[in-house]
């Protein structure tokens, strides 16, 4: 009798999580689908190429604050230069692509690997510094970047950094320049990048980061090595970081210097802020309104006759807001 | 003759013109339990802080198990067996009581990127063992039922249990406790020296600071005094009370003797 009603109670329990789990996995995956779809419904739509751009755009945005998030989220110090590693991931893919020739394909994880180069590059001197002083740090890092390619001739070979008629990726011979193709093939680099991150913070890995940003005393106590662990989120963050900017590249073609300045790195920032520090929904959820915004604000702004850099002071807005009534983001287990 | 598991050989730290340790021999031997006291301002937490490579010493050495650590760099002294709690409770106050237990576990499993990110049979199986070893340490210091709690939502009495199994998960052979009973009522530290008294008999030599000089005398055996950093007695708990440098260190000389 005890044995029976032992079994029946586990039976109970299993079922119970399976039903918890099911919807969950459906709910994502009707999502995924949903999103697989967008281009079909597009196709209809006078302006659905726009959509699509749009779209591409705030995956993107997406990506490059799952990204940013693993340093600035995940071990909790400030990056005020993240569009740093864009530029790398950009610059890298662009000009091997132009001047050598190189396929999409190969150009993609050099970027990477270089974006991951460069953080670790960047992570050496800054190892020991938290807080004011990492930030200012990471924010010389990509405003030297910035100077470099906006000013030398040695490797671009002229002012502001122009690296025009980059070609797209080809596959079988088909080359991916259109929308929709470039709409799959950002939705799956973020897939990707969503899929590592998600991984890496429920790990061993991802607790250790969580550790460090609490206490970084009391996680060396831990046998955490600072270092080696801040090093390996400065690696894959600028890895992440690169991709985007791989990505960017051949999707606008011609690209320079300008589209790295500064600002960038503080339009992505707001976005993890305003979802939720920390938090993988809270990034994307970010990525997605303040991208999308910045597309309608572009449209609005022009019917007002206002100049399109006064969308900062909408952002700027916003995030005072957001610090007012919730300081720790909209996506968060603790409002404050 | 059984050798010291820790031994400090004339260990002096500054702080600029502040001499915070002068010239402090001491000496741990494996499987006692062994106290620090002292005035505030001793520098107990100093010599804790020191001997766990949170601060640098300026000269002399630290020997653990017949193997040179000064100058280790904190990660690896934790690793080769050397844990500790805080005096202010330092728990990662927003993450689970379960996860501040999986974090001790750090050095006891290996997994990395790659395990991570493929989720293969290596991650399952030892995600699976840190969980269970969590619980069981949980357990062990009555706190699974607040498993899936936030840290800081516990009670003081309960953080510092919860810190004490974050520090044994590491799997120490020697374990410092700075002022474990800090703060706690008369049943609740009944409840800690039960609890130390457990972890001795698990093999474990114990090293602790205490200012609860009840709980300090009833399960030491031996006892070290600091007083303005200096080593000023040692001995067993009646040696120590008796000395009468101790008593001058803790109540002052009295007058006809100066």
């Amino acid at each position: 009798m005890l044995n029976r009603s032992n079994v029946s109670d586990n039976t109970v329990v299993e079922t119970e999580g399976r039903n918890q789990f099911l919807p969950v996995s459906l709910k994502l995956a009707g999502l995924l689908l949903a999103l697989c779809l967008v281009p079909l419904v597009t196709h209809f739509l006078d302006r659905g190429n726009y959509v699509l751009h749009i779209f591409s755009t705030v995956y993107l945005y997406m990506l490059l604050a799952l990204g940013l998030n693993v340093v600035t989220g995940f071990t909790g110090l400030l990056d005020l230069g993240y569009v740093g590693f864009y530029l790398v991931g950009g610059y890298t893919a662009g000009l091997l692509m132009v001047r050598m020739g190189l396929s999409y394909w190969f150009a993609l994880p050099i970027a990477a690997i270089h974006g991951a180069i460069w953080g670790l590059l960047r992570g050496a001197p800054t190892l020991r510094l938290t807080g004011d002083y990492f930030a200012i740090v990471t924010f010389g890092f990509s405003e030297l970047l910035f100077r470099i390619v906006k000013n030398e001739e040695w490797l671009i070979g002229g002012p502001n950094g122009f690296v025009n008629d980059i070609p797209p990726p080809v596959i079988l011979g088909i080359e991916l320049y259109q929308y929709w193709q470039q709409y799959y093939h950002i939705l799956i680099l973020l897939l990707v990048t969503l899929i590592v991150v998600y991984r890496l913070q429920f790990s061993r890995v991802g607790r250790a980061w969580q550790a460090i940003s609490q206490d970084e005393e009391a996680a060396q106590t831990m046998g955490i090595g600072l270092y080696e662990y801040k090093s390996l989120a400065f690696a894959i963050s600028g890895a992440i970081g690169a991709v985007g900017g791989a990505f960017f590249a051949q999707f606008q073609v011609n690209i320079s210097a300008g589209v790295f300045e500064f600002w960038e790195s503080i339009l992505i920032l707001c976005m993890i802020v305003l979802g939720g520090m920390g938090t993988i929904r809270g990034s994307l959820v970010g990525a997605a309104i303040l991208g999308s915004l910045g597309e309608v604000l572009r449209i609005l702004l022009s019917i007002l006759k206002l100049p399109a850099d006064s969308r900062y002071l909408i952002f700027g807005l916003i995030l005072v807001l957001m610090m007012r009534f919730r300081p720790s983001g909209i996506l968060t287990d603790n409002p404050k | 003759m059984v050798k010291p598991i820790l031994e400090i050989f004339s260990l002096t730290k500054n702080f600029g013109g502040v001499v915070a340790l002068n010239e402090v021999d001491l000496k741990v031997m494996p499987g006692q339990i062994t106290s620090l006291i002292g005035p505030n301002g001793a520098g107990k937490t100093t010599l804790f802080n020191c001997l766990t490579g949170l601060i640098s010493l300026t000269t002399g050495r630290i020997q653990f198990q017949q193997t040179d650590m000064s100058g280790m760099a904190a990660h690896r002294i934790t690793s080769s067996g050397i844990a500790r709690t805080f005096q202010n409770i330092r728990l990662f106050s927003e993450m689970t009581v379960l996860d501040n237990v999986k974090i001790g576990l750090h050095t006891q499993s290996k997994g990395y990127l790659w395990s991570a990110i493929s989720r293969n049979l290596d991650y399952k199986k030892e995600e699976e063992q840190v969980t269970t070893s969590a619980y069981q340490l949980l357990e062990f210091v009555n706190l699974a039922q607040f498993s899936h709690q936030q840290a800081n939502n516990l009670s003081y009495g309960d953080q510092r249990r919860l810190e004490i199994a974050r520090a044994l998960a590491t799997e120490p052979k020697l374990l410092l406790l700075d002022e474990p009973a800090a703060g706690m009522n008369p049943q609740e530290t009944n409840e800690l020296i039960h609890l130390i008294h457990n972890i001795k008999s698990r093999g474990i030599t114990i090293f602790l600071i205490e200012h609860d000089m009840k709980l300090v005398m009833q399960i030491s055996e031996w006892i070290t005094v600091l007083d303005y950093g200096e080593k000023i007695s040692q001995g067993p708990p009646d040696v120590v009370q008796s000395d009468p440098l101790v008593i001058s260190a803790y109540l002052g000389q009295s007058l006809d003797k100066q």
